[in-house]
């Protein structure tokens, strides 16, 4: 009997570990890495400034919300404008709506490189496609 | 062969360091964020990684203020509630940082009226 009822708390005891599991990584997936978030907050900060456990904890809910709070007005335009896809566009602009219009400069700047950057790809994959054409007739 | 040095120095917001933030994991959680947000673009989620960033710094510069200001070296999730509640375009956290553990200290023009 008792030998019985050991074995049912084992079954029970491993359930809910792997529920438990389940749920944690539902809950990670929801929030951006601890590792990134704090190291982004050190680097502001002056080197003698200590970070709490809980303060980037904090920080990690907090940036969950911006993104989901900024999404929704985003996503609210392209409803209203008939559109399916939530773009770039649409990020910038429910930025400068909901009063972080401080941010529009350094994100156009960083969007602006960004693209750069992919069509010089695109141009080097050619070129070396040029250059491959070359040398095999060669 | 790519050139990996120009590549990961935009992605990492044009300075030298790590890439901050994984694109994958801000798309999912734009995702969450509501029903209705289906199909999201190739570029928002790297506009977001720049916000989220600039979001970051913003609201640790503040906390920090605050945590001088109380004459302490660790910045504390207190310190950060206090900034949130300092900031008007900060009031969608102001839920988030209050819990019923610690319920938001009423300013004390508030605490009189009660009084009274």
């Amino acid at each position: 009997m008792t030998v019985e009822k050991n074995m049912d708390d084992n079954v029970i005891g491993r359930a809910a570990s792997s529920i438990n599991d389940e749920n944690f990584i539902k809950e990670q997936e929801r929030l951006l890495p601890i590792a990134n978030v704090g190291r982004i907050m050190k680097g502001i900060l002056p080197s003698n400034a200590k970070i709490s456990k809980d303060s980037k904890e904090t920080m990690q809910e907090c940036v969950s919300e911006f993104i989901s709070f900024v999404t929704s007005e985003a996503s609210d335009k392209c409803r209203k404008e008939r559109r399916k896809t939530v773009n770039g566009d649409d990020v910038c602009w429910a930025l400068e709506t909901l009063g972080f219009d401080d941010f529009a400069g350094p994100i156009r700047r960083y969007l602006h490189r960004y693209r750069e950057i992919e069509v010089d790809r695109a141009n080097q994959d050619r070129v070396r496609n040029i250059v491959d054409d070359d040398q095999r007739e060669a | 062969m790519r050139q990996a040095g120009i590549y990961s120095g935009v992605v990492s917001g044009g300075r030298s360091g790590p890439h901050l933030l994984p694109l994958a994991r801000i798309k999912k959680i734009m995702k969450k964020s509501g029903d209705d947000v289906k199909m999201v673009s190739g570029e928002a989620p790297i506009v977001f990684s720049k916000a989220c960033e600039l979001f970051i710094e913003e609201l640790t510069q503040r906390s920090w203020t605050v945590a001088m200001q109380r004459k302490k070296k660790t910045l504390h999730k207190e310190d950060v509630a206090s900034a949130v509640l300092a900031t008007d375009i900060l009031d969608f956290l102001v839920n988030l940082v209050s819990d019923s553990n610690n319920p938001l200290d009423l300013a004390p023009v508030e605490r009189e009226t009660l009084v009274s």
